[in-house]
């Protein structure tokens, strides 16, 4: 059964319609991709499930209860962790301490035993981030950062994970360990939720995919399903004289060129 | 019913001035990020300046009028953004009030300095005394019409500007994305200046009609009209043009009823009408609905580093040391003004442990200096410790009373409404005979074994505390609420994604930070012994929380800077020219919170650590022996 479950959400902002009666779901122990072109709604609905935005009309499920008109912090401590698009790490701190005041609040609301100490390493090393444990935290180029936001997502102990865009400033080979990561999240049990515009990562960690496109989810399935919709080429791509030209030129930005290649397979 | 009508006219024409400033307020804002608190003060200065054209060098009413409405304000609204405002990092909260409060400040030194307060000043009605109509036997003046025909000029012109002309509609979509607008082929800065330059433009609008309609040409008076502003402008949440002339024209009313009907001359009454903005600002705090938490855009600076537990220590030791090195060289005034220096630097951690590591922006801090020193006088007659602790308590609790209207808002709010608090209390409390409006004598603190009576006693008694207490507020940094405190400030929304109760978080942090600026005002009345109203008037909240980020907001020795610097200043004035007055300098001071945004003390300490990383590096020490024998088998030169 899904963790989580978006029921026909919408979302305005003045004349426009960000989000249009979107509905997705995220179910424990598997890596479900949004994905869809810059502007598509996917940090809306992030923003949205994570109650930073009240939607225009629709429902927010959290293990079958309705968390819509549930405050941010509320919704945290159900079990939602996340990352941001924009880097919103606690940059006054350092790498050790983003983890350890994440743990330290936890301990308060959940009133658990937790080895503050003990967790904080093991969440670093998870991460990656041992060895820049004492860096302050607003010195860290972005990769790095973004491993910040997530280990700090972690030491919430979610049970749903939306990553928006976490592999953006990671290179080759880091991207790879994150892939792998997710893998092990995943495994954890964890329901994560994955915005990423690096198709090659979403393919690989992805068994499930929904597409958003101007506000509008236009497909759901598998990857493979995917990749073979028309909708989801044409909303990447527009027409299939551009998809032709696109992937044949080699000056095509690194974005718009990954989106090529990963829902390539294209003609 | 002629008394009715000639208070709605009256009520009118006041909430129409109220409209014109606050519609100024909205413009600058709406299409330029940056609220400026400064717009009273600006308008304030234009006023000033139009009474020097008519008044003093005769010139006729309408060219003086346009001088100064159609080229002294829009250059000096203009000016401020191009050499100032654009360079504000609107995402930093912070820096962005203090760098408008400045220049709320600033503007006052100006004044002060071209037109000193011992001169007497007056703005001559625009029209004769028998320029006036009859209503239902009501003279409604030409000066009334004129404000009431004006502002409504001022809203449709707005109105059909902002939203039906392509350069309103682009200065308002500037806020919400620069990069977008400049891609678009606009210049922003050019826009910003052009809204800043209506902004002023209308603040002076405002001022002179308030100068004009009730004779008041006066610094402090039309400074904070900025109150009235905020207040009627808050209805609209400061973006609604309509709704904040609906809420200017509420408050003219209410205040000309007031007036009217409420025949009262002593008591905390005789002040409504003073405080009927603060209360209406209240209201509209309770009812606004909570704010969102803005995602993606974090302040672009680096924040100081917090000292270690061993260098706030050193500090400490240090403060005392140096006071008990300077204390056979201190006597008479200048042992009194240390000695308030520590009382007033105490109330400094308070800004150091709301501000600098809460992020919250508290003015209301003299008005707690004032309560902790009255209610030590009253709860403490012959000095005891027992009233101290009850003061502290007391002040925590006030604290939260203070800050709850605008907890749920942004530091923009809680500012605005912390600071018209204050206003509110001073008239209504402080300045009350019963209270403080006479001296009031205060007991010399006594605690077990030691007097304290004489001020050299005193002096080392208060920098031990003050010591004692710069260590505690660093220690609360360094320990678990401290950090709490650090991801609230850096990332509101970050923050409340790990779980955070944020609402929780600051009033925890506002309850410290009061209980510890009233404990500084026992103290401080406790030192001076005999107090009066003026010594915590209002605005002074501004100057302790401006001089506090002049020196450094995130260290404990920035609030000792900042209070001897209050302190010690009136024994530096007379030696300084007449025009240079501590409201220019700390505004001038404040003003380099653009450049740099961490203090005085932070650069001072970043450049002498840049210096001594940069000397030449020392030569390595020669290797030792096993080293070189190393070297020597791996083939290597051994040195």
């Amino acid at each position: 059964m899904a963790f989580l479950q978006t029921d026909a959400i919408s979302m305005r902002f003045g004349g426009i319609d960000a989000l249009d009666a979107v509905s997705i779901s995220a179910e424990p122990g598997l890596v479900t991709g949004l994905i869809g072109p810059n502007g598509a709604g996917k940090t809306t609905l992030f923003n949205i499930i994570t109650g930073l935005h009240p939607p225009t009309a629709g429902r927010v499920l959290l293990d079958g209860r309705d968390v819509t008109g549930m405050s941010v912090y509320r919704r945290a401590r159900l079990g939602i962790g996340r990352t941001f698009q924009r880097l919103e790490i606690f940059g006054s701190l350092s790498v050790r301490d983003n983890i350890r005041v994440t743990l330290e609040v936890r301990r308060r609301w959940s009133r658990q035993r937790i080895d503050i100490n003990q967790e904080t390493g093991a969440i670093l090393e998870r991460v990656g981030l041992a060895e820049l444990a004492k860096v302050p935290a607003d010195t860290l180029p972005t990769g790095l950062a973004r491993l910040v936001e997530l280990g700090r997502a972690l030491a919430t102990r979610p049970r749903l994970l939306l990553l928006d865009e976490p592999g953006s400033g990671l290179d080759a080979t880091e991207t790879e360990a994150f892939g792998n990561l997710l893998a092990d999240l995943a495994n954890d049990g964890l329901a994560v939720l994955l915005v990423e515009h690096d198709m090659d990562l979403v393919m690989k960690a992805c068994s499930q995919l929904s597409v958003l496109d101007y506000g509008e989810l236009i497909a759901s399935g598998t990857p493979e399903e995917i990749r073979a919709n028309p909708r989801v080429q044409d909303a990447y791509l527009g027409s299939e004289d551009m998809v032709e030209d696109t992937v044949a030129d080699s000056s095509t930005p690194p974005g718009l060129a990954g989106a090529g290649a990963g829902v390539g397979g294209l003609p | 019913m002629s008394l009715f009508v000639g208070l709605t006219i009256a009520g009118l024409a006041t909430g129409a001035i109220y409209a014109i400033a606050a519609s100024g307020l909205v413009v600058t804002y709406t299409t330029s990020g940056v609220f400026n608190f400064a717009h009273g003060s600006l308008g304030m200065l234009m006023a000033f300046l139009y009474w020097q054209l008519r008044v003093a060098d005769h010139w006729a009413g309408p060219f003086a009028l346009g001088a100064v409405l159609l080229v002294a304000a829009p250059i000096v609204g203009a000016g401020l953004q191009l050499l100032l405002v654009r360079w504000i990092d609107i995402n930093d909260t912070g820096v962005m009030l203090v760098t408008t409060l400045a220049l709320l400040v600033l503007g006052m030194g100006v004044a002060y300095a071209i037109w000193p307060a011992d001169t007497a000043r007056a703005l001559g009605p625009f029209f004769g005394p028998t320029s006036f109509v009859t209503v239902l036997g009501q003279r409604i003046s030409y000066e009334q019409l004129l404000c009431i025909g004006l502002a409504i000029a001022v809203a449709i012109g707005l109105r059909l500007f902002l939203f039906s002309t392509r350069l309103g509609i682009t200065m308002r979509a500037v806020v919400d994305d620069r990069p977008l607008v400049a891609l678009n082929g606009w210049r922003t800065t050019r826009l910003n200046a052009l809204s800043w330059a209506i902004g002023v433009s209308m603040g002076a609008l405002a001022a002179i009609l308030q100068a004009t309609l009730f004779d008041d040409l006066s610094v402090l008076n039309l400074t904070f009209l900025i109150i009235n502003s905020f207040a009627a402008a808050m209805l609209g949440r400061l973006r609604n043009l309509p709704l904040t002339f609906v809420g200017a024209i509420v408050l003219g009313l209410a205040a000309s009823y007031v007036t009217g009907y409420v025949h009262t001359t002593n008591g905390p009454l005789s002040e409504l009408e003073t405080v009927l903005p603060t209360l209406f600002l209240i209201i509209v705090l309770l009812v606004l609905p909570s704010v969102r938490l803005r995602v993606g855009a974090p302040p672009a600076r680096r924040t100081p580093r917090i000292a270690s537990a061993r260098v706030s220590a050193v500090q400490s030791v240090g403060v005392v040391a140096a006071v008990l090195i300077a204390l056979p060289f201190l006597h008479g005034t200048n042992l009194g003004a240390v000695n308030e220096g520590l009382a007033i630097a105490i109330l400094g951690l308070a800004v150091v442990l709301l501000s600098g590591y809460g992020g919250q922006l508290n003015l209301a801090m003299y008005t707690f200096l004032g309560l902790g020193a009255f209610l030590f006088m009253k709860l403490s007659p012959g000095g005891g410790l027992g009233g101290l602790v009850l003061v502290t308590l007391i002040g925590a609790g006030v604290g939260i009373v203070f800050a709850l209207p605008a907890l749920r808002l942004r530091g923009l709010e809680l500012a605005l409404s912390t600071l018209a608090l204050s206003e509110l209390v001073w008239y209504v409390l402080f300045n009350q005979s019963s209270v403080m409006e006479n001296t009031i004598t205060i007991h010399r603190l006594r605690i077990p074994f030691i007097s304290l009576q004489g001020p050299r006693a005193n002096l080392i008694f208060m920098a031990v505390v003050f010591s004692v207490l710069a260590f505690g507020v660093g220690a609360i940094r360094r320990s678990s609420f401290g950090r709490l405190l650090a991801a609230s400030k850096d990332s509101p929304a970050a923050s409340a994604t790990i779980g955070m109760n944020l609402n929780l978080t600051k009033i925890g942090v506002t309850a410290l930070a009061t209980a510890l600026a009233t404990f500084a005002g026992a103290l401080f009345g406790s030192t001076q012994q005999q107090v009066t109203a003026t010594d915590f008037y209002f605005y002074l909240g501004l100057f302790i929380v401006l001089t506090v980020y002049i020196w450094g907001v995130h260290s404990p020795m920035g609030a000792l800077a900042g209070g001897l610097s209050l302190s010690v200043f009136p024994l530096v004035a007379p030696h300084l020219p007449s025009w240079i007055s501590l409201d220019l300098l700390v505004g001038f001071g404040a003003l380099g919170m653009v450049i740099n945004p961490n203090g005085t003390l932070d650069a001072i300490s970043s450049r002498a650590r840049a210096f001594w990383e940069s000397r030449p590096a020392r030569q390595p020490a020669a290797p030792a022996a096993p080293a070189r024998e190393e070297a020597r088998l791996l083939g290597l030169p051994a040195d």
